[in-house]
């Protein structure tokens, strides 16, 4: 049977607002049309290699866990830019997205440096974006809740995930919500995003098995639960 | 003295008026009071012979209170207590101001006041605690608090000004809480292995066990948890060594938490050590809190839940349950928490070999029936909550128990499907 390998990165430190959720919907997705997902915890401080993974997830977190994370981050900055190059495919969400892009600088104008995957800046802001956010995108409609006050702007020619419908996105001025590079995807959407939008998992799986020379076409599944819930979410204030 | 008689004479008019039209409102009184006198706390509160007890945290802090007003009342104290829900200051006061005598003393030995763990900071140093219970720190709604770190440093203002600390060892935010004190003045309640490893505080939700530390020496410690039916036999071994046994009406590893901790106040208040499982065995659920309502013939529990920490007790207590009807309502208003993510953080897997039948309601029935699928487990959906309860009460066997899972618009809901009387329509938040 073939085996992926998700890497879930600062599982302790960054696990709030139900991110998880996207660990179970990709194992599950996987394991609905017969392929395993191994899932490698990975720790502030632990030694990894990532280009052992294929796919690397990490989460939003309170600010004082983003410190901690920011710091170790610096030191596996080499070995996430080779895997990202490598094609392997990240989603980050929230607090670790903003530490994907260059830089976050913070409301007493210190600076938690980045990793800079993502050609962007983060400024803390005082309006706390909060709410449940539409965001059309090339994998069709996204839907999830948003709740962050920094604002994450990109550089010119930095490729967004969508454009916003319903919310802020990205910053207060709904420049568009999130980033991608190559493999690598940062979003805002908690909810947790990836349930109720199947086909962004869908994508995320497939990409996975392109990378391995494996075929990537995936069995449909029904999905109507998954469409009732984005329907229901996309709906409330 | 007269300022503080004006206040009073003044806010318990307003109270009077304002349940004349109708308004229920017990904050009134408070409120007004506070605008004439702002010391109308310290100042009745220091009248109160044998000091102000006051438990704080974001679960069981209702229970833990009513556990420790009737052993503090069975050992023959008169007690002042605030009435659930009114844990802010303005509760505070007006509790105070109906229990006073005209002349500015309040009629009772001893208080025990519930505070809500954000409003502690400054309700705490105002009431000069000689007793602070701290019963669990949890991430609640998601979008009324941002920071786990800055609540506990709202309850640390109020460790700062309290003679002794009632701490639990099973958390260990809140045993930091103790970090620096005169040991002495620090007292711990836990649990052994067993039953802590299914109650995971919130520091270690998601990290698997990693990071668990094993819990300081604690003065009350609880031992056994067995489940009867509706409610359950605990252990209790106490600092001298002595072993309580207690049989409580309420049910869930965690209600036996709260009971070590309202065991270990009582001691710390002198209360004999034979008088405490009498009293917490007289104390009856409350409606969301596993009270057992009759509906259409069949028996109805209602389980309220509001965050991760807690939807993972009542997974526990739903997982050892006989096989039956369970619903679970989510709504999203303004007092359930708008963001519905928390449901992906609760281990709703553990359901999957439980035999119940689930259903979902409220305004997010999607999003519970999509947790559900993705834990493996089949449900049917009604967004109208009277629909499914209907639906879910039909599908009672004799005798078995119906369990509804609400959040706190879907309970408020259910109240009035149910009406349970007067006597259960105490609703706890
Ligand atoms: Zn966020």
């Amino acid at each position: 049977m073939t085996e992926l390998v998700l890497a879930h990165l600062y599982p302790a430190e960054m696990n709030i607002y139900g991110d998880t959720g996207n660990v179970i919907v990709l194992r599950k997705r996987a394991e609905w049309r017969g392929i395993g997902m191994r899932i490698d915890p990975v720790g502030v401080g632990d030694t990894y290699d990532f280009t052992s993974a294929d796919i690397v997830f990490s989460g939003g977190g309170q600010d004082r866990s983003q410190e901690d994370v920011a710091d170790d981050l610096q030191r596996r900055s080499d070995d996430i830019h080779a895997a990202v190059a490598d094609g392997t495919v990240f989603l980050t969400v929230c607090g670790t997205y903003q530490l994907f892009g260059r830089r976050f600088v913070t409301h007493d104008h210190t600076e938690m440096p980045g990793i800079g995957v993502f050609a962007a800046e983060t400024v803390a802001g005082d309006v706390r974006m909060i709410g449940n956010i539409v965001v059309e995108s090339e994998w069709g409609r996204l839907v999830g809740f948003e709740n962050h006050s920094g604002r994450t702007f990109l550089d010119e020619g930095q490729q967004h995930l969508g454009s916003v419908v319903k919310g802020y996105g990205n910053n207060e001025r709904r420049e568009g919500e999130g980033a991608v590079t190559a493999n690598a995807f940062g979003t805002y959407l908690h909810g947790s995003l990836l349930p109720k939008n199947p086909a962004l998992a869908d994508e995320m799986l497939g990409r996975a098995l392109a990378r391995r020379g494996l075929d990537a076409r995936l069995e449909s599944l029904d999905d109507s639960s998954e469409q009732r819930a984005a329907a229901a979410a996309a709906d409330r204030p | 003295m007269f300022r503080l008689l004006f206040a009073m004479f003044l806010g318990r008019s307003a109270g009077r008026l304002s349940r004349l039209f109708g308004r229920g409102g017990s904050a009134i009184p408070g409120l007004i009071a506070e605008k004439i006198d702002p010391r109308v706390i310290e100042k009745l509160a220091s009248t109160i012979g044998q000091g102000v007890v006051v438990v704080t945290g974001t679960n069981g802090k209702t229970t833990t209170t009513k556990m420790l007003v009737r052993v503090l009342e069975s050992a023959g104290h008169s007690v002042v207590t605030n009435p659930t829900g009114s844990n802010l200051a303005r509760g505070v006061a007006t509790t105070l101001m109906e229990t006073a005598s005209w002349r500015g003393r309040v009629v009772a030995d001893l208080a025990v006041f519930e505070i809500d763990e954000a409003a502690v900071r400054k309700v705490g140093p105002r009431l000069s605690p000689r007793l602070l219970v701290v019963t669990n720190l949890a991430r609640d709604q998601l979008d009324r608090f941002g920071e786990l770190a800055t609540t506990a440093g709202h309850i640390r203002v109020a460790v700062e000004v309290s003679e002794t600390v009632v701490l639990n060892a099973d958390d260990p935010m809140v045993t930091a809480l103790g970090d620096g004190r005169d040991p002495g003045s620090v007292r711990l309640f836990a649990a052994v292995g067993e039953i802590r490893a299914g109650m995971p505080s919130d520091s270690n939700l998601y990290a698997d066990g990693r990071g668990r530390v094993d819990s300081p020496a604690a003065d009350v410690l609880l031992e056994r948890v067995v489940s009867t039916g509706d409610g359950q036999e605990i252990t209790l071994r106490l600092p001298a060594g002595e072993r309580l046994d207690v049989t409580l009406q309420v049910p869930g590893a965690y209600n036996g938490y709260n009971a070590a901790a309202a065991a270990l106040a009582a001691l710390i208040l002198d209360v004999e050590p034979g008088a405490i499982p009498a009293a917490l065995e007289s104390m009856p659920p409350a409606f969301g809190r596993g009270q057992v309502v009759e509906f259409s013939g069949k028996r109805v529990k209602i389980l309220l839940v509001k965050n991760p920490a807690g939807f993972n007790q009542v997974i526990r207590l739903l997982a050892g349950a006989d096989p039956g009807p369970v619903l679970v309502a989510i709504n999203d208003l303004d007092a359930d928490g708008r963001d519905v993510s928390w449901l992906w953080d609760a281990r709703v897997e553990d359901l999957d070999q439980s035999g119940h039948a689930f259903g979902t309601s409220g305004i997010r029935a999607a999003d519970m029936a999509l947790r559900l699928k993705y834990a493996g487990i089949d449900s049917w959906s009604d967004t109208d909550l009277k629909a499914a309860l209907d639906r879910a009460v039909a599908a009672a066997g004799p005798g078995a128990t119906v369990h509804i899972v609400p959040t706190y618009t879907a309970m408020m809901r259910l109240l009035e499907i149910l009406n349970p009387g007067r006597s259960a329509r105490e609703v706890w938040t």
